[in-house]
């Protein structure tokens, strides 16, 4: 394990096998989160793909795909012979429409209950809605049939 | 350039064809796995590819276009066999003068940092040493050999998890570091997404599928819907039907862009799900098209099953535990 | 960490240069010290026991051909305790005969055979020197060592036979050079017979693939080349000399000897005994024909028949250790060249 040096990065990747996410989907998420919860700021450094690849064991390609994806979202610029840095945080959801989201959740989560979705139902719902949403931003729109009569939907 | 290029390759034992009609073309700068159960024909495709054997029909060629065994293919490969042989009665360090002795390259200093961070003891006889550790030293001599190709065979079996771990670090960083191409061969598929962008699968002595992961996962998907209209898509390219009563996955081959019917649904496939799949159907496969040299594309439609009945759980024996099976 | 080097990998075309041969000299020794240091135990420790004996032997001697008149009975006491000294030569004489044979079995057949069943081959044929330039790089210089060192060893047992062989002073059952249990272990013999095992059990490995049948093998392989050639081929290799009655000369190798009648037809003992029934008084007849009888050889004569003997002369010694010598070279060559091809042709 790499110890303390004076570049290393203000985070450290983890991988956790079973969650069924791919491995640089879960990398580009991790920083996310960190910048999202202000473990990273613009100018800090990611760690080197190596340091990845030795303490996870992962493939080098995965981490620079996932630093790729990072960089297409622009929120982080690679400098030749350095590294990878952040160069932007996420963009901030106002805190007024924060609370309007999350007041219409809680509205939906009501609506699901009397309807007879019992919690893991009301999260294997939300969960395939948001990737066909996720898939749908992707490609061009599709006309999809309805989401889900959703009584015996298994969550893959 | 491809770092393993075969040609109709064919071995056979006695009456027996371990290996048949294999054409593959595995790129450089890549980490290749080779999955199959057990009499596949990975250790045999692995003994052609390092000239331990001899083929018995069609060639192979390493490092972009040498005969396997060839002075400079024996230069550039380096292979860590099965069980990691090493002479038992040698210490560590008579093990790097020996290979230090027998190769062009050697970087000694390399070696003997590595084993130093493993904390292996260079007067210790290699016989002494444990299972993990012995398995760090062959990879250690090898990658010590500065090759282009690092060949692997069933190179963690025998280790537990930790030891495990540590192996495939040293091996990816390897990669990182030198750009060394892995091909390495096992049949624990769970832990090949991690560290695999190839891959390589075999069964009864024949290729199924061959081509990069992220190609492989693009050109996949898994459709679950009833299972009364599951019938309908005998004429798609079907790979594998998992059916209950009313519910029926469908392991296809399309695109994230290709129309879903109604009331299914798409999800995406991970590359153990993948493989465990195409080794149920042996007559389904995924290899790219006939066009070799070049990277491996997914290629068209490949005769898949026909109407698949029932699920079949054909029992091939992985030695890992096989998830149950779980109608999902 | 650490800066790793990144070597200049030879470019595409350009023809490799192989690994320097003198690269396997160290390899070679510590793979198979414990075997030489067995062998050389076991030569050691003959050679310094025929040294410490060998010098008895020789003063013994010296003294019983020094002492005049020969008749008398103080020589023939020196005489009597000289000859003594050949019963442990006898014994040791056949205790030799296995000294190649295992000599070349323990190092031989382990080269390749523990390579193979072990595995290790996997490792040391897919290193940059080459399996078949290894194999050779180690075969030719351990069959030169093991020569080397049993020629120097039959040097010495040339001199601890010495006395024996010279025929100063006659006993029963002296031996001759040509003997087929002397002719081994003097002149080039030994050593080509230790190379002859040595090559046997090389090839052996190769074959067998296991350390232990393969050493059996050899054994016995060498037992039976070895038997062969004591029992026939040697007495062929120059056709023999045929002299009337057992007028050899006393360094001879007799290979046989037959009476003939009158005719020029061999005759049987069974006709023999007939004979020599009627003279009951020179114990013929039952129990078979004295050999080496002068009296019975004389009756036998003047009743019309002839002996002759079929035998080897001792001054043929040296041109016979050059014929053994040579084809055992040549087979040799001939099973460690079989060797290397093998390995160069196996299938994993």
């Amino acid at each position: 394990m790499p110890g303390g040096r004076a570049e290393a990065s203000p985070i450290e990747f983890r991988l956790d096998a079973a969650s069924g996410v791919p491995t640089y989907l879960q990398l580009v998420q991790q920083v996310e989160h960190a910048l999202r919860l202000g473990y990273l700021k613009p100018g800090d450094q990611l760690p080197k793909v190596r340091d990845v690849v030795a303490s996870l064991a992962i493939n080098p390609n995965t981490v620079l795909k996932a630093y790729r994806e990072l960089e297409t979202k622009g929120l982080t610029a690679g400098r030749p012979g350095q590294g990878t840095f952040i160069q932007a945080t996420l963009s901030q959801v106002a805190l007024p429409e924060l609370a309007g989201l999350r007041k219409a959740l809680l509205g939906w989560l009501a609506a699901a209950g009397t309807a007879g979705l019992d919690e893991d139902g009301m999260v294997a719902l939300f969960t395939s809605a948001l990737r066909d949403f996720h898939e749908r931003r992707r490609s061009e729109p599709q006309g999809r049939g309805g989401a889900a009569s959703g009584e015996k939907e298994g969550v893959a | 350039m491809n770092i393993i290029e075969t040609n109709g390759l064919g071995k056979r034992y006695g009456s027996t064809w371990a290996l048949r009609e294999c054409s593959l073309a595995v790129p450089a700068g890549h980490v290749a796995a080779l999955v199959g159960p057990n009499g596949a024909g990975k250790t045999t495709l692995l003994n052609l590819a390092v000239g331990l054997a001899a083929p018995s029909a069609g060639g192979v060629t390493v490092l972009g276009g040498h005969p396997a065994g060839s002075p400079a293919a024996l230069d550039g490969v380096a292979f860590v066999a099965q069980d990691t042989p090493l002479y038992k009665n040698l210490s560590v360090a008579d093990m790097l003068h020996l290979t230090r002795n027998l190769n062009w390259r050697f970087d000694q200093r390399y070696a003997e940092i590595r084993l130093g961070e493993l904390g292996i003891p260079l007067k210790r006889k290699a016989g002494k040493l444990s299972g993990g550790q012995q398995a760090q030293l062959a990879l250690t001599l090898a990658l010590a050999r500065r090759p282009r190709l690092l060949v692997l065979d069933e190179p963690v079996a025998m280790l537990d998890p930790i030891a495990r771990h540590d192996f495939m670090a040293l091996v990816l960083t390897a990669a990182v570091d030198d750009g060394v191409s892995v091909v390495l061969s096992s049949h624990v598929l769970a832990e090949l997404e991690r560290v695999a962008d190839y891959l390589v699968l075999l069964s009864r002595g024949r290729v199924q599928v061959a081509g990069e992961v992220d190609d492989l996962l693009a050109s996949h998907r898994v459709l679950t819907g009833p299972a009364a209209e599951a019938d309908r898509y005998a004429e798609r390219p079907v790979v594998h039907v998992r059916r209950g009563e009313v519910q029926a996955h469908l392991l296809v081959r399309a695109g994230a862009d290709d129309p879903v019917p109604p009331r299914w649904e798409a999800h995406p496939v991970g590359l153990e799900e993948l493989a465990l799949a195409y080794l149920r159907e042996p007559g389904a496969a995924a290899l790219p098209g006939p066009t070799l040299p070049g990277p491996a594309l997914p290629g068209p439609t490949l005769p898949g099953p026909a109407l698949p009945g029932p699920a079949r759980d054909r029992a091939l024996p992985l030695e890992d535990g096989e998830p149950s099976e779980v109608t999902r | 960490m650490t800066a790793l080097r990144v070597p200049a990998w030879p470019e595409q075309g350009t023809s490799l240069r192989s690994v320097p041969w003198r690269r396997m000299a160290w390899v070679t020794w510590r793979q198979h010290r414990i075997a030489l240091a067995g062998a050389a135990a076991l030569l050691g420790g003959l050679a310094i026991y025929l040294w410490l004996a060998g010098l008895q032997i020789h003063r013994d001697w010296t003294a019983a051909v020094a002492c005049h008149p020969a008749s008398s009975g103080a020589c023939g006491a020196l005489a009597g305790y000289a000859i003594h000294d050949w019963q442990p030569a006898q014994i040791i004489a056949t205790v030799l005969q296995a000294v190649p044979a295992l000599i070349g079995a323990f190092v031989g057949a382990p080269v390749l055979a523990r390579e193979m069943e072990t595995g290790t081959f996997r490792y040391a044929w897919t290193q940059g020197f080459g399996r078949w330039r290894w194999t050779l790089a180690k075969l030719v210089p351990l069959a030169v060592l093991l020569a080397a060192a049993a020629g120097a060893f039959s040097a010495l047992l040339s001199w601890y036979y010495q006395p024996f062989l010279a025929g100063n002073v006659q006993f029963g059952g002296s031996p001759v050079r040509l003997d087929a249990g002397m002719f081994d272990l003097l002149g080039v013999a030994f050593a080509a017979w230790t190379l002859a095992a040595f090559a046997i059990g090389a090839l052996a490995g190769m074959l067998i693939r296991r350390v232990v049948p393969a050493i059996v093998a050899t054994l016995a392989a060498y037992t039976g080349l070895a038997l062969a050639a004591a029992l026939y081929l040697r007495e062929h290799y120059m056709t023999p000399l045929l002299v009337k009655n057992a007028d050899a000369p006393g360094s001879a190798w007799v290979l046989s000897q037959q009476w003939y009648a009158r005719g020029g037809q061999p005759v049987s003992q069974d006709t023999l005994a007939q004979v020599l029934s009627g003279a009951p008084q020179l114990g013929g007849g039952k129990g078979g024909i004295p050999q080496d009888d002068p009296s019975v050889n004389q009756y036998l004569v003047q009743h019309g028949y002839t002996l002759l003997t079929t035998y080897q002369p001792g001054s043929r010694f040296w041109p016979f250790q050059w014929i053994e010598g040579g084809w055992l070279l040549a087979l040799s060559v001939l099973l460690i060249a079989a060797a290397v091809w093998l390995v160069r042709r196996r299938a994993a």
